[in-house]
């Protein structure tokens, strides 16, 4: 961090001023000037929470893709259909014990069963992408992203045929269906009370968890024998190969581990959005901008990227809503256009 | 030009200067504080055992990557930040340790790249007529350098040896000032050898460059003046005859180290 | 590290294959003629909403083609830069969006188009090849997206969900473009042109150069060439070809909305040329006429199958996939198998050579 400091100098001031003002506005109580010219503070601390709290669901499911790629070369655009699947095996699980008026007895077990069930799903089908299909084409990148294609326009109308056209939503436990007041305020009453911020307790919940995993997985990448000949494959396939290691068992691990990440967030996503055909796709495509955007094959720079576009689409939706598409895409352009290997580079 | 008015227009500026350059990858260092300069129209040996930065050096001259610090001028301009093919256009030019050409192509496809990459006719999107200045200079150098017999063979099907000559040809395409030589006599026969000797030696004066050879039988028959490398570093310079009889450079390259 | 890196430069050239020259030249003449003469036989359905399509779409498939095929650059956004030049023909020219519309005459409106799409589709070069090999891919999927995203929600250009509509062929020369036999001979014109176009510049300096990028751009950078600049200016070149399907697409249709950029259709571009071929660009007409009659008797094909009538993406996904596994180069790949095959036969007794035991 220190050498980014002492190479850009002008670009590191920019980051700390901007991250200032965020830190102003989150705190601070907003003079009327301020309000006029970008309406209620409460508007912008929703958009902030909204932002931040996408960049998690962004997050989990980039960083399954980002992992595969860095350590695989596979560009595995099936990602999005291992999103989809967990979602609606999770789905399925939340809703299987559900009696005729749609009423779960101890509900929370189910859901939390739903995360499980969905990282084994995907885990399980990953484990037989990589060993049956990706496994036979090693080395050829062309032609194992042509294949993810195809699997994903094959699973995309088998899942189309199962569970139809319909909108799926997974019901959030009761406990963590309100909101959760935080110390935040967004505005101060005449009478001199304070109003404070709420929000969904079930999506700060889902941050936490995204922030956990993510530094798990931090942790085991840099930390655990196997993170580390994971890290060792990424740098350098040769040599671990050469060194002995059986490659192939890694590649398995870590392509059912990022397939699992993917049914994970499939299930988060199912709980704050919703399930539906299409889906498959546009989570791939956040994926992708996240990972562009971020660095492609870094973990760090998925949480980066996946917090950017997170709170770029949401702040663009609420302040410049005809553009908002363009504001990401802006973001992609600028990266390429001056860092093509994206914000934060891993080892190589 | 003529090679006496090009020799003369070099005269004060060398071909080439390296200040000390180095290159890390990672905490590694291929190659570390490099300074060395060659005179126009000088031969240059560069010797030294596997991973001691030979290769790693040719490709900072030519612009496969930057070098981490130093600077690189060819022909007296700084050419440090240069992309690869804006130095081959000053008469750069370099040959592959192992065979890099166009395996699907024939061999005057080949050459007809060379001689286009050097050219302005690069961008042209219409097809070349029968009395292009391309094509021309294509057929000249094909038959230089004694391929002419295999015009139309394909590149893959060429002999080792053949495709070895063809890599040379390569690096002859356009006006060749200055060429690093990887390693060219790799895998050849003792005859193929004696030919390759032919070609260097019979090369125009004002051509220098630079070879990478681990045959020192070859390397100090083409070289007028002998660079030794040793862990990145530049460890011994001198005439073929002094490095020959070192006593050092023997210890570390004729004896245990060589292999 | 070229993506197509398995192909070499002359994969266009059948006759090293054991095809002679006359009778490739035969088969020119026999395709051309059936295509010229076709209008005779065919109703306007066939023509119109078969024929005509496998033709512009082709040469949207084509342009990716050129840039997979000979490039090793496998860009998803051909087919959105086919719809910029769509949407600006639309905006330059006249439409039932007044509103939108300038309302050039076409003469005007359809070359700025072109124009505007070919610096798009520079651009997107421009942007993509910074990056190597498979990151193409990825790229140009997202820039494909943001525009589909950015036509859907912008209302004052792109008119937003429903589009723009009413954008109809010129009468020129006393003739109504629009009507299904002229614009079927316009398609079948431009195609042609775009076809031998392709093939003359991949065998011009620029196009072999750009083969040998393919193949090994470090040592084409290392013969003096600038290898951004020819990926980029391929971009440029490709672009001309899309830009020009974009447009036949638009009168095609004679409107253009964000669901002719979506997504499903960038996937089905790509279908197109991997399943017809990338080694020639015969392949990218071939692979949009296997996708259309499939998808416009898919109800059919699938009921004999014994599967329900709606699972046409289900057939394309599984006859994409059962492709790249079985050939290296589409049904061209599978042509050329089956050629070698044939050829190995001893033309008296009918067995392969290598079964003799």
């Amino acid at each position: 961090m220190s050498k980014f400091w002492e190479r850009h100098p002008f670009w590191s001031l920019i980051i700390v001023l901007v991250i200032a003002v965020f830190i102003w506005a989150i705190f601070a109580p907003w003079p009327s000037g301020i309000t006029d010219m970008f309406g209620r503070k409460k508007v912008f601390l929703n958009a902030l929470f909204s932002g931040v709290t996408l960049g998690a669901l962004y997050f989990l499911a980039a960083s399954g893709f980002t992992l595969i790629f860095g350590l695989m070369q596979n560009v595995n655009l099936a990602h999005g259909s291992l999103y989809l699947l967990g979602g609606y095996v999770g789905y399925q699980i939340s809703i299987a014990t559900a009696d005729a008026s749609g009423n779960v007895v101890n509900y929370t077990f189910w859901w939390l069963l739903a995360f499980v069930g969905a990282f084994l799903a995907c885990a399980i089908f990953g484990m037989f992408l990589q060993y049956a299909v990706f496994r036979r084409m090693e080395g050829d990148d062309l032609k194992q992203t042509l294949v993810t294609i195809g699997i994903s326009i094959v699973a995309a109308d088998l899942m189309l045929w199962y569970w139809g056209g319909d909108f799926y939503t997974i019901a959030t436990p009761q406990w963590l269906a309100g909101p959760t007041q935080l110390p935040l305020a967004t505005a101060v009453k005449s009478s001199g009370d304070v109003v404070f911020l709420k929000y969904p307790s079930v999506r700060l919940l889902i941050l936490v968890a995204a922030i956990v995993i993510g530094v798990l997985m931090w942790l085991a990448l840099n930390r655990t024998r196997v993170g580390m000949l994971v890290r060792a494959g990424v740098d350098d396939r040769d040599m671990l190969s050469a060194s002995g290691v059986r490659i192939q068992r890694i590649f398995i691990l870590v392509f059912a581990f990022g397939a699992g990440l993917a049914g994970i967030a499939g299930v988060v996503g199912g709980t704050f959005q919703s399930l539906a055909p299409g889906e498959d796709t546009s989570i791939l495509l956040s994926s992708l901008v996240v990972v562009i955007v971020g660095g492609m094959g870094s973990i760090p720079g998925a949480a980066l990227g996946a917090l950017i576009i997170g709170l770029a689409e949401q702040f663009g939706s609420v302040y410049l809503p005809t553009y908002a598409p363009v504001l990401t895409f802006v973001i992609m352009a600028g990266v390429l256009a001056f860092r093509p290997q994206g914000l934060i580079t891993s080892g190589r | 030009m003529t090679d006496i008015a090009s020799r003369l227009s070099g005269a004060g500026t060398n071909a080439l200067e390296l200040r000390g350059m180095s290159r890390y990858f990672g905490a590694l260092a291929a190659l570390s504080d490099i300074t060395l300069t060659v005179k126009p129209g000088e031969r240059r040996a560069v010797l030294g055992s596997n991973g001691a930065g030979k290769t790693t050096l040719f490709n900072c001259i030519t612009g496969d990557f930057l070098p981490t610090t130093g600077s690189i001028r060819l022909f007296g301009e700084d050419v440090t930040t240069f992309p690869a093919h804006e130095r081959i256009r000053r008469g750069l030019r370099r040959t592959y340790q192992i065979s890099l050409l166009f395996g699907g192509l024939s061999v005057f496809d080949n050459i007809y790249l060379a001689c286009a990459g050097v050219s302005r006719g690069r961008f042209s999107m219409l097809r070349p007529r029968k009395n292009d200045a391309l094509v021309a200079a294509a057929e000249d150098l094909i038959v230089t350098v004694n391929l002419a017999e295999h015009r139309e063979t394909l590149v893959n099907v060429l002999s080792y040896g053949q495709q070895r000559q063809l890599e040379i040809a390569l690096a002859l395409a356009g006006a060749p000032r200055f060429i690093l030589f990887d390693e060219p006599a790799a895998g050849l026969s003792p005859t193929e050898r004696s030919d390759l000797i032919t070609i260097l030696t019979s090369l125009p004066e004002h051509i220098g460059y630079i070879i990478i050879e681990h045959d020192m039988d070859v390397a100090l028959r083409v070289s007028e003046s002998v660079t030794m490398m040793h862990n990145g570093r530049i460890f011994k310079e001198g005439l073929p005859q002094e490095i020959e009889e070192d006593p050092e450079v023997q210890e570390l390259y004729l004896g245990g180290g060589h292999g | 590290m070229a993506v197509v890196d398995h192909k070499t430069f002359d994969t266009n050239d059948a006759d090293k294959e054991g095809v002679s020259e006359p009778s490739r030249t035969g088969v020119y003449w026999a395709v051309g003629l059936i295509l010229v003469i076709l209008p005779a036989f065919t109703g306007e359905f066939i023509l119109s909403d078969i024929v005509s399509r496998i033709l512009v779409m082709g040469m949207i498939a084509l342009s990716l083609m050129f840039l997979a095929g000979y490039g090793g650059m496998v860009s998803l956004a051909q087919l959105t830069i086919a719809g910029v030049a769509a949407y600006m023909t639309a905006v330059f020219g006249t439409s039932a969006i007044t509103e939108i519309s300038i309302g050039l005459t076409w003469w005007i409106a359809v070359p700025i188009a072109i124009i505007i799409a070919m610096i798009f589709g520079t651009m997107v070069g421009a942007l993509s090849v910074r990056t190597e090999g498979i990151y193409t891919i990825m790229i140009t999927l997202a820039i494909s997206a943001a525009f589909f995203f950015l036509a859907n929600q912008n209302y004052d250009i792109f008119n937003g969900f429903s589009g723009i509509n009413q954008v109809l062929p010129p009468v020129f020369v006393g003739v109504n473009w629009g009507n299904t036999i002229p614009f079927y001979y316009l398609c079948l014109f431009l195609a042609a042109v775009s076809y031998a176009l392709v093939l003359y510049v991949s065998r011009s300096p620029f196009g072999l150069a750009l083969q040998g990028i393919r193949d090994n751009p470090r040592r084409m950078a290392a013969l003096g060439f600038n290898v951004t600049a020819h990926r980029i200016a391929a971009y440029t070149f490709a672009s001309l070809v899309a830009g020009v399907g974009g447009v036949l697409m638009v009168w095609m249709n004679t409107a253009i909305s964000p669901g002719a950029v979506s997504i499903a259709v960038v996937i089905d571009v790509l279908v197109m040329a991997v399943v017809g071929g990338l080694g020639h660009p015969v392949g990218a007409f071939l692979g949009a006429a296997v996708f259309i009659i499939l998808e416009t008797f898919a109800l059919d094909v699938l009921e004999t199958l014994g599967l329900p009538g709606e699972r046409f993406q289900l057939l394309i996904g599984i006859g994409f996939l059962v492709i790249i596994f079985w050939s290296d180069d589409g049904l061209l790949g599978l042509w050329r198998k089956w050629r070698e095959r044939s050829a190995k036969r001893d033309p008296l007794l009918g067995d392969l050579e290598g079964d003799g035991k």
